[in-house]
């Protein structure tokens, strides 16, 4: 059995899978591809991909530390390796954020418009600047082989201990950063993952997981490709790792204590039970194992141990991303299979790319040969080329490609066909506020009230202010309502009757009345609709193409009240309520599990951005 | 009925189209570093590419060559590729799938055309398949694979010219097209793995040949162990 074939051959079948899901994500949106909602909008991808990718790259500044830092010289043959998965970690963690993103291409954005207050804009420029570390501190390893770059490699190396020192300040800055960023979800957080210090743990567990991945990864690699694993080093690792899960362990459950969560723990519900779990496979057993000093050098306890950190604490991550937030949200989330094989394809092409490298460059200091490329190896048949394959090395690019072609077009074939044809925003009929003084606002009957006390605003206001709201009425009405003309709730909706105008019995026009003789007739050669009716005070629709279509129900209560709220707020007229433009000022309640039932949120989601919020030009305009 | 139609220009189509584009790039991507590092190997590294494009040439468009070969065979076939190549592309009703579900659309045929390229290609298929079968040198270098072929490819020609010219029944013209979309989700699925690759390897023929020249002493023998013929006169 040849592994590193075998383990080639799996990677490309699920690379295939992944690349076919992926190619859906980037035509249909996330709504084919992920079970992702409003109200779960981070899941899989965010847990995986880019909170435990993120953990899992920590090997390169925890090795880099232990050799350059603290001089431990026996360190030396696992720092290649470990810089290599650091370095393809952070890539990973790149690609999958791109695959996340509503809108990838924007991804840019964060180098030029700065929110210095945000700890994601942190992580994000940490993650830019760690990467671009990580390729300065590992391009003398494949420069190594082309001799005309000699000068440049000798530059990089001078300035090495350099580019170290930046990794592990940048590493230390974003590993706990990562933490907090869920400072701001006290109420949405578990209580038992919730934590003040959540920053810390995440910086000790990244470290932990750091040591764990470098052991895995030397013991992986080593097992492939039939080399004497390295032991004894591998157990060192699993010696220091032991003081870390403790110092991680007592932080933790000092913090629950000390908050009086303690109890939380064994009140018996799923969330206790994986917190239980999560804190069994990802600590205690672990260092139990290697505390044992004989189970320590034990190559089945090496594999079996490490595992579990890095199990256990990519589940941490997967939790605090977003798993146990359900409870507070009230939703239900389970990945879509096409979720789980995005991520499993990005860690398996970052697997295929440190096979390669190693083969070809020097990781370590015996290169391995793919047992494939053996000049004597005897040729063999090869079915899809129906040839004696006289090379293996040829015979292995035509296995490998086909596997991944034929996994491809499997991916193809599995992928959610209904949901592929989605039409755009479903035209929600709007319903009547109900109540008289005081409206309850609850246009799509989903049961979450806006409660507008009426009868107050007009007070407020004064009695001309009527036209405030009603800028216009539908033919033969003095006061129309919001949701007359508003009759969609997320679509736009195009309100110009244009039978009604050319009919003898409604406006009795001719073609030429608003269509400008000799012209073709279209939106674009009619003409506007205040040239007629001066009076009418249209929101703004400066698309020409979007001359008859008014805003959806949603935009028009959002654009209305809320550029209100801010203008009366920066009037300070309502010294009072400070909360006045929120959010919450209006959406009194939480969100509710009918949400996820009663519309089809998971196909029209990207749809969703279409929300228009307060539009700032207008708020200037009235400030002036 | 229905739900095997909805499956086979669904996921089996899905899978079939997906195997035929990749697999065409496979085979293309492959024959190309074979010949890369064939080169490479080379001793004698100059190729004589302006011949070598101008026999490609020649082949795409064979005017020239029909001087020496069967003219009314050659005619017949260059014609019939014709309307196997453009009628798939350019049908209305086949864009208007490709604008429903992945919203890319592009000019199509005027549909007498598309009707006179059809029964065209049918009839020429025809032809060809009795050319195979009378004309005796033709005959000796035919195949199996040439007449399936030529059957195969008969079948969504005529399924879909019955379906959209005659007035049949609904549960005929169902059926009808479920021959039409099986018959072409086979066709994409045995294109990268047949005789038919030849409509990404056609420029690549010419190259091959003219490094088969440049290839070091002795090669002959290890081309012959490669095709299992070890000790063959070459």
């Amino acid at each position: 059995m040849n592994r590193v074939h075998n383990a080639k051959l799996i990677l490309w079948i699920i690379t295939g899978l992944a690349a076919a899901v992926a190619l859906n994500r980037y035509i249909f949106g996330l709504g084919v591809t992920t079970n992702l909602n409003d109200s779960t909008p981070w899941g899989f991808w965010i847990g995986f991909d880019v909170m435990g990718g993120v953990a899992l790259a920590a090997g390169g500044f925890v090795i880099t530390s232990i050799f350059y830092i603290m001089k431990r010289e026996e360190f030396h043959s696992l720092v290649k390796p470990a810089v290599l998965t650091a370095f393809l970690g952070y890539l990973a963690v790149i690609f999958g954020l791109l695959v996340d993103l509503g809108l990838p291409w924007n991804i840019w954005h964060m180098i030029i418009y700065w929110n210095p207050h945000s700890p994601l804009f942190e992580v994000g420029w940490c993650v830019m600047l760690y990467t671009a570390v990580l390729i300065l501190e590992f391009s003398p390893v494949p420069l190594e082989k082309f001799s005309r770059y000699a000068k440049i490699r000798s530059f990089l190396m001078k300035f090495r201990f350099v580019f170290v020192l930046l990794g592990i300040m940048l590493s230390t800055l974003h590993q706990s950063s990562l933490g907090t960023l869920f400072l701001i979800m006290p109420f949405k957080l578990y209580p038992l993952w919730y934590s003040n210090i959540l920053p810390v743990q995440f910086f000790i567990s990244a470290v932990s997981i750091g040591l764990m991945m470098v052991a895995f990864e030397s013991l992986v690699s080593h097992w492939l490709y039939r080399r004497k694993p390295e032991t004894d080093l591998v157990a060192k690792l699993c010696r220091a790792v032991v003081w870390v899960l403790a110092l991680y362990f007592l932080v933790k459950m000092i913090d629950i204590i000390a908050e009086g969560k303690f109890g939380l723990i064994f009140n018996g519900t799923w969330q206790s039970n994986l917190f239980i779990f999560e804190v069994l496979i990802s600590t205690i057993i672990p260092s139990a194992i290697f505390s044992a000093p004989k189970l320590c050098k034990n190559v089945k306890a090496q594999w079996i141990g490490s595992f579990m950190v890095i199990a256990g604490m990519v589940l941490n991550r997967l939790d605090v991303g977003g798993l146990v937030m359900l409870g507070a949200t009230g939703d239900s989330y389970t990945p879509a299979w096409t979720e789980i094989i995005i991520s499993l394809g990005i860690v398996s092409i970052a697997a295929l790319v440190f096979l390669f490298v190693i083969e070809n460059f020097h990781i370590w200091d015996i290169q391995p040969e793919d047992p494939e490329a053996n000049p004597h190896a005897l040729p063999t048949f090869d079915y899809s080329s129906r040839a004696w394959l006289g090379n293996p090395n040829v015979s292995s690019i035509t296995k490998h490609s086909l596997a991944f072609i034929i996994s491809f077009a499997a991916g193809m074939a599995l992928m959610p066909g209904n949901h592929l044809y989605s039409k755009g925003i479903d035209s929600i009929k709007v319903s009547r506020a109900t109540g008289v003084d005081t409206l309850y606002i609850n246009g799509n009957r989903d049961d979450q009230y806006v409660k507008f006390p009426h009868q107050a605003h007009i007070e407020k206001l004064g009695k001309d202010s009527c036209n405030y709201c009603h800028h216009l009425n539908l033919p033969d009405e003095k006061l129309s309502m919001c949701w007359e003309c508003h009759s969609s709730m997320y679509a736009k909706v195009n309100f110009f009757r244009h039978d009604w105008h050319a009919s003898a019995k409604g406006a009795n026009l001719r073609c030429n009345d608003c269509h400008k003789p000799g012209e073709a007739r279209s939106v674009k050669s009619a003409k506007s609709c205040t040239s007629c009716h001066p009076t009418y005070n249209f929101a703004d629709t400066t698309n020409t193409h979007l001359k008859h279509y008014i805003l959806s129900y949603t935009d028009a209560m959002h654009n209305l009240c809320v550029s209100c709220h801010l203008i009366e707020l920066k009037k300070q007229l309502v010294k009072d309520k400070p909360n006045l433009a929120q959010c919450s000022t209006c959406h009194k309640a939480g969100l509710h599990q009918i949400i996820t039932e009663d519309i089809n949120w998971k196909i029209k989601l990207p749809h969703f951005n279409n929300v228009i919020l307060p539009n700032a030009k207008q708020v200037e305009m009235e400030m002036k | 009925m229905s739900s095997i139609l909805e499956f086979a220009r669904g996921p089996l189509f899905r899978l079939c189209f997906a195997l035929m584009i990749l697999g065409l790039a496979r085979i293309l991507f492959l024959d190309v570093w074979g010949a890369y590092k064939a080169l490479r190997k080379a001793g004698d590294k100059k190729m004589p590419w302006k011949l070598i494009l101008s026999r490609t040439w020649e082949w795409i468009f064979p005017l020239k060559r029909m001087k020496n070969n069967f003219h009314f065979y050659s005619l017949l076939s260059i014609l019939f590729h014709v309307g196997l190549i453009i009628v798939p592309v350019f049908l209305f009703a086949h864009i208007q799938l490709w604008k429903i579900s992945v919203g890319i659309f592009w000019p199509s045929l005027p549909f007498n055309w598309a009707l006179i390229l059809t029964v065209s290609t049918i009839v020429f298929a025809f032809l060809m398949l009795l050319g195979r079968i009378i004309i005796k040198p033709i005959k000796e270098l035919s195949k199996g694979q040439d007449y399936l072929w030529l059957l195969l490819l008969l079948v969504p020609f005529t399924t879909g010219f019955i379906c959209v010219n005659f007035s049949i029944s609904p549960g005929t013209y169902q059926l009808l097209m479920l021959f039409h979309v099986l018959s072409a989700d086979v066709i994409f699925l045995l294109i990268p793995f047949s005789k038919i690759a030849h409509c990404v390897l056609v420029p690549l023929s010419q190259i091959i040949s003219g490094l088969a020249w440049k290839f070091p002493p002795r090669t002959d023998d290890d081309i012959c162990t490669t095709l299992n013929k070890k000790g063959a006169p070459v």
